[in-house]
């Protein structure tokens, strides 16, 4: 059964003919109900090719491009054939007789109502918002596939009777973690860190750009990465350049968010990231502070403790499980990675540790040169005395520096920023630093 | 020091100025301390390179191509050197075109160092252009990446020159090709290579590049190419994979080829070509597998030594077919004879049981567990209903043998049975069979005919018992005797061409004073027999027979299968078929429409040609509306239909678009396509039970027209004939309580559980074989003639002429990996059987097969299953492991030492 009989009307599949004809009172069994999403996914491939073959080899050569161009031969006759259909019976009047049909059969207003259970075929339990359940049919012109228990349903006003679904949508947590306004910092924005840019490149966006070339060398992309080094290294930045410039979809996730309220409800949601990662796939996952629910796993005392590590088990199996994730590729960012599990930094599920060290004098002097690009400076500034100088300054250290000397500049209403600014906040912010943060408190 | 920004524009703007400027701005920030000492110097030398003194250009040269080679990059960004030269581009080109021609080796060497250049700027061929300037040296000291875009080049500046003029000179394009193709050659990179050759239609110079090392990547780029090359050009591909097998000796390979080309001349070349005794034998293994009839006598394959060739005969006359065949099955423990009720289970029915009802129509149910019994039985010799004696059966006196028990042309079909049952074992069969020639009965004498054609089918036994046995019969009297003998010899002498058959059957084609009944199974004989011969006195015969008949006997299922007799005859031949289509449009419009697109589709048949699909697929798209009593003017749709399964076939990714056509067909089609909708499903996956696949066939086999329902469970027997699949006899079980009170239905129900148990699951009838490289024309003949006559389920398979199916005897080969010593004893060795990988073009050597689990041989495969040898002690003598393949012992194996 599927779209063909749903299209013919009310009636069990072939009923109605085969009583004719042999005038008994007769009606064959019905076909086994087939409800769920499984059977949704299954049912929407059923159509003998819903996808379009993969097409091997991957490498760039002439056979792929015959192979390409042979399946573009096809589409086009289905286009023309389709075409040619829909001229000569155009589909949408009779689709539009049928609606106002159906819509006369469903009646105003409608309530709503969640799906309990399937009863068989025909009927099922539901319940509205205000209590009660009803045993209720479930119209014929109602999709059954798409029915499944705790959906959504449309219920008639007086009979109750199913009369139609209204689609769920993903889970509101993921949604929210699609990044959809790329942000704005890009690859020029990183100073330095070239051998970090090149890793992450080849290790996450050529795959997906360019898969052919592994192909070519015959090795398998890496899975993921994960960036790890000192506070301010500018972890977090360079995966928002990744955003920034990769057209994939691209997901954000910071380890704290994976950590909920309820039993099971952290892996539903670790399951739920990649179930939509690999829906809109090609995609990259990135979580940040990985190290919130990635730590070492140990005899935990607390529910939430061991919440937490099956939270981990299964970002676990996710990287690297039955499912096999193609065009998802994950990042992870961490500033403490020798408390992580073994496990999940194991080759296979991460396969690159990209190491952000402090930066050295060249790119300090990159990083000076990046931020304070759009500043106005003084004719006596001269940045070469703090890149020259030995304290240890990550690029947050100098970001802040400028900033802090910004500021300086605008308490004084200066509108140029001297080489005496600078020197103060720098002395400002190594002094916060190095005090520590109890000190720090305190002032 | 505030560097960078400073030094930098002072010495670039005393060279240079303008275009490149704001570009450079931007990066500035970015250049390290190395980059700019290298942009510095390589400014300088650009400088230089103006300088009047040629030692000075020289020196600049080289150490800028130095500069150039000596540069590493990330696989993502342009080199460092080419990046910073970019900008002078331009620059360059004007010296160049400025340089003294005195200076000819230094125009060279810049010529090279603008053709680098210009890889990294989207220009049109300017690569190329100054390629063809620059010096004569080695291509390959500028690496891989180079060539690859000049390759791409090359072919564009060839398109465009053949364009503009068809005898342009490109002599100085083919002299870089003829340096291009050995670096490819030499550096895995074979595909390129070919790709490149294809490209400036020069593909002849591949063979001088070959070796032992590249032989076997090259060619399978090149088969695998064939499929989706446009046609001449897939010819030549094809031939050149041929002789480049040659070359190598890989007789196997090369034969297969030559089978693929089709060509009678190339097949026996290669025969004869392999000197080899044990070679030979595997060679004759492979031509039995095709059904391909080699004459060893005389021509050119003849074959000198006596008992070489009396063993090579028995090798390809399948003698030992049976014998093989019943070494797997006792192998695989299955000997033992299986009842209908075996595979119906109804104890394992829900719901309402079939047995009950049974009674509505018992001659059904008879005739039915007849072709069960038949199929699942195929080859085993012995089973529990017809071969059993009388005497046997009658332990309680009055039972009457299972024959008997059937109506008319029921006892017909339970005859011929008896020759599905014996299938191949000629001499083990005709004794059983011989009893029942002499029955009073008709029915029972024409199924004893059709029996022996059944045993012979695709065997040639020495003694020809065949011909001697049935050709009395073909003048008699009585109509069905006529058939059964008509349809014996038919299916006899399948594929052989045997000039004998041409001559007793011919006429009956042409005469109108016979039946049509008569005259067309004579045709359908004649096509199984001189099948893709494309027989010219056949054709003509036939022709006249479609003409002369009237219009009452055209409106028959008969004329239908003259018809497809037509397109057998031209199956696979491509244009050859041209000038028969063309007469048969004018025949009478009863017919003359199914009669083109019949042939067309037989003609092109595994070809995947595209513009024939389009052209069926328009004629599927019309909405005819036909007056009553005047259905033949759509029954040309049907086989259009079946005609894309057919194009289709040759290839999965053809297989699989034309499974999204099909399921348009579905949606938009007329009652007369989607009829036959699920039998084209059916022939796509022949013998392969895809679930997505079976889950469409059983959505349509509850379609409430009956007709689309019926024809589903057919298809659903033909995809998963010769499996045994659970999920598909757990499906059929479904279907049999669903239509237990439908006669006709509830018989295809038992008859698709009959093909899905075929041979006990060691049977398969799909005509691709040799890891579906290879379409048996004799097999699919086989099947096209049980699915074209499914058009009209109900006047022919569900009506009288049920023993049709006994065609499908043409098609059956058991799915098996049987291994044999030198000696042709069966040898029990290791071997890894897994899903196939499709492995053209890819890197390394990667493994062929996936997910494999190591049995010991003889072992069944599956579709879609490939084998390899688990152990180095032998060696087989086919690189495709399938059907019956000779081992030799491997002489540098070491036994591993045991307890180390």
């Amino acid at each position: 059964m599927g779209q063909n009989q749903s299209a013919q009307g009310p009636g069990a599949p072939g009923e109605g003919k085969k009583d004719q004809e042999k005038k008994k009172k007769y009606e064959p069994p019905a076909p086994p109900p087939r409800v769920g999403k499984k059977q949704k996914k299954r049912d929407t491939a059923a159509s003998l090719g819903a996808k379009l073959p993969t097409v091997y080899p991957t490498a760039k050569c002439k056979l792929r491009l015959l192979k390409l161009e042979r399946i573009k031969d096809y589409l086009l006759m289905e286009e023309e054939f389709v075409q040619n259909q829909e001229q000569l019976k155009p589909q949408e009047e009779r689709n539009e007789e049928d609606r106002s049909k159906v819509d006369d059969l469903r009646g105003t207003p409608l309530s709503v109502g969640t799906l309990e259970e399937i009863i068989d075929e025909n009927h099922a339990i539901v319940s509205s918002s205000v209590g009660p359940e009803y045993y209720v049919c479930i119209l014929s012109f109602v999709d059954k596939t798409q029915l499944e228990p705790g959906c959504s349903v449309l219920l008639h006003y007086k009979s109750m009777s199913v009369v139609g679904i209204l689609s769920d949508e993903t889970d509101p947590m993921v949604s929210v973690m699609k990044v959809e306004k790329a942000p704005l910092e890009s690859y020029a924005d990183v100073g330095g860190l070239e051998p970090q840019i090149q890793e992450i490149k080849e290790a996450v966006e050529l795959p997906l750009t360019h898969p052919e070339l592994y192909e070519d060398i015959g090795i398998k992309p890496p899975k993921g990465v994960i960036l790890y080094g000192e506070p301010g290294t500018g972890k977090t930045l360079l995966a928002k350049a990744v955003a920034n410039s990769t057209s994939a979809t691209f997901l954000r996730v910071v380890g704290s968010e994976l950590i909920q309220k309820y039993l099971g409800d952290g892996p539903k949601l670790v399951r739920e990231l990649f179930r939509v990662a690999d829906e809109l796939a090609p995609s990259i996952v990135f979580i940040d502070e990985i190290d919130a629910i990635g730590t070492k796993r140990y005899d935990a005392h607390s529910g939430g403790e061991r919440e937490i590590q099956r939270t981990m088990l299964e970002l676990l199996n996710q990287l690297d499980g039955f499912d096999s994730m193609s065009d998802v590729k994950v990042i992870m960012a961490t500033n403490r990675i020798e408390s992580l599990d073994p496990a999940l930094i194991r080759p296979g599920r991460i396969d690159r540790k990209i190491e952000f060290p402090l930066p050295d004098a060249k790119t300090k002097r990159r990083i000076f040169g990046i931020h304070t690009g759009r500043m106005t400076l003084s004719e006596d500034v001269n940045l070469e005395e703090f890149v020259m100088a030995k304290d240890e300054l990550s690029g947050a250290d100098i970001k802040a520096v400028c900033t802090e000397a910004g500021l300086l500049a605008l308490r004084e209403r200066r509108m140029r920023v001297t080489q005496a600014d600078f020197r103060k906040a720098k002395e400002k912010v190594l002094y916060k630093k190095k005090e520590g943060v109890p000190e720090g408190l305190y002032m | 020091m505030v560097a960078p920004s400073d030094a930098k524009p002072a010495g670039k703007d005393e060279e240079k100025k303008g275009a490149k400027g704001k570009k450079d701005e931007e990066k500035e920030p970015e250049l390290s301390e190395e980059e700019l000492a290298l942009k510095t110097n390589l400014d300088m030398m650009v400088e230089r390179l103006s300088d009047p003194d040629a030692g000075v250009v020289k020196l600049a040269l080289a150490s800028m191509i130095a500069e150039i080679r000596s540069a590493t990059a990330s696989m993502t960004s342009v080199p460092k050197p080419l990046k910073f030269l970019r900008a002078h581009f331009d620059a360059l080109k004007a010296r160049f075109d400025a340089m003294p021609v005195a200076q000819s080796e230094n125009r060279a060497s810049l010529a090279d160092v603008i053709s680098i250049l210009a890889t990294t700027k989207e220009l049109t061929r300017e690569v190329l252009k100054y390629r063809l300037a620059g010096s004569p040296s080695d291509l390959d000291i500028w690496g891989h990446e180079y060539i690859r875009h000049l390759s791409g080049e090359i072919a564009e500046e060839f398109r465009v020159r053949r364009e503009a003029d068809s005898s342009a000179s490109v002599d100085d394009l083919m002299a870089l090709v003829k340096q291009i193709v050995p670096y490819h050659m030499t550096h895995n990179a074979e595909p390129e290579a070919v790709d490149l050759l294809l490209e400036v239609e020069s593909l002849d110079l591949l063979e001088a590049h070959v070796d032992e090392k590249n032989f076997g990547r090259t060619c399978l780029y090149l088969t695998s190419c064939c499929a989706y090359l446009p046609e001449p050009d897939d010819a030549a591909v094809l031939r050149l994979a041929l002789r480049i097998y040659r070359a190598q000796g890989k007789h196997h390979d090369a034969l297969r080829v030559a089978l693929r080309l089709n060509s009678r001349e190339d097949v026996e070349a290669v025969f004869a070509g392999c000197a080899e005794p044990l070679a030979k034998k595997q060679l004759a293994y492979l031509l039995a597998r095709h059904g391909f009839a080699l004459n060893l006598e005389e021509g050119s394959a003849a074959v000198e030594d006596d008992d070489l060739r009396e063993s090579l005969r028995e090798i390809i006359s399948n003698s030992k077919l049976s014998e093989h065949y019943l070494a797997l099955a006792r192998d695989l423990d299955v000997v033992e004879a299986k009842t209908p009720e075996d595979v119906y289970k109804t104890h394992l029915t829900e719901g309402r049981a079939p047995a009950g009802a049974a009674a509505v129509d018992s001659a059904r149910a008879n005739l039915a567990a007849t072709f069960v019994n038949a199929f699942v039985n195929a080859g085993f010799g012995q089973d529990k209903l017809v071969t059993v004696s009388g005497g046997d059966a009658g332990s309680s006196g009055e039972s009457v043998h299972w024959i008997f028990k059937n109506k008319d042309h029921g006892k017909m079909s339970a005859t011929a049975s008896l020759g599905l049952v014996t299938l191949w074992d000629v001499e083990g069969g005709l004794p059983q069979i011989d009893k029942y020639l002499y029955s009073s009965d008709n029915y029972v004498v024409a199924g004893a005919l059709l029996a022996i054609g059944v045993v012979n089918a695709c065997v040639q036994n020495e003694n020809d018992p065949a011909f001697a046995l049935i050709s009395d019969y073909v003048s008699n009297e009585d109509i069905n005797i006529r058939t059964g003998a008509i349809l014996g010899l038919g299916l006899a002498y399948a594929g052989t061409g045997r000039e004998e058959v041409c001559e007793l059957l011919s006429p009956l084609v042409v005469d109108t004073e016979v039946a049509v009944e008569v005259s067309a199974f004579a045709a359908l004989a004649l096509g199984l027999v001189f099948v893709s011969t494309g027989r010219e006195d056949v054709v003509m015969s036939i022709l006249q027979a479609l003409m002369s008949r009237s219009d009452v006997e055209l409106a028959t299922p008969y004329a239908k299968l003259l018809c497809l007799a037509l397109g057998q005859l031209f199956l696979g031949r491509q244009e050859l078929a041209e000038a028969t289509t063309e007469v048969a449009r004018t025949l009478s419009d009863r017919i003359s429409q199914f009669a083109v697109v019949t042939l067309d589709s037989c003609a092109y048949a595994g070809t995947g040609n595209v513009l024939k699909i389009q052209g069926l697929l328009a004629m599927c798209g019309e909405h005819i509306t036909a007056e009553e009593g005047a259905t033949h003017q759509t029954s040309h749709q049907g086989a259009a239909v079946l005609g894309l399964a057919l194009i289709a076939m040759a290839e999965p990714l053809g297989g699989q678009m034309a499974g999204r056509l099909l399921e348009h067909l579905l949606q938009y089609g007329d009652p007369t396509v989607r009829r036959a909708v699920p039998l084209a499903i059916g022939l796509l996956h022949t013998g392969n039970p895809d679930v997505l696949v079976m889950d469409t066939l059983s959505r349509l086999s509850h379609d409430q027209d009956a007709e689309t329902a019926n024809n589903a469970i057919v298809g659903l027997g033909f995809l998963g004939a010769g499996t045994n699949n659970a999920r598909l006899a757990g499906l059929l079980r479904g279907l049999a309580s669903y239509y237990y009170k439908e006669p006709t239905a509830l018989f295809l129900v038992r008859l698709s559980q009959g093909l899905v148990h075929m041979g006990k699951g060691l049977l398969t009838i799909n005509p691709y074989h040799t890891d579906r490289q290879l379409c048996s024309g004799v097999a699919l003949a086989g099947v096209l003639s049980v699915l074209f006559p499914c058009l009209d389920l109900k006047a022919t398979i569900g009506g009288k002429h049920h023993y049709l199916l006994y065609c499908l005897a043409a098609a059956a080969k058991p799915r098996m990996l049987l291994t044999l010593d030198p000696e042709g004893r069966p040898l029990p060795v290791p071997c890894r059987v897994g899903t196939a990988v499709d492995v053209v073009a890819q890197a390394g050597r990667p493994k062929t097969i996936t997910g494999f689990q190591t049995h010991t041989t003889p072992v069944l495969l599956g579709a879609g299953e490939r084998a390899e040898l688990a152990t180095e002690e032998w060696l087989p003598l086919s690189p495709v492991l399938e059907g019956v393949v000779l081992c030799a012992k491997n002489p540098d194996y070491v036994e591993m030492e045991e307890g180390k």
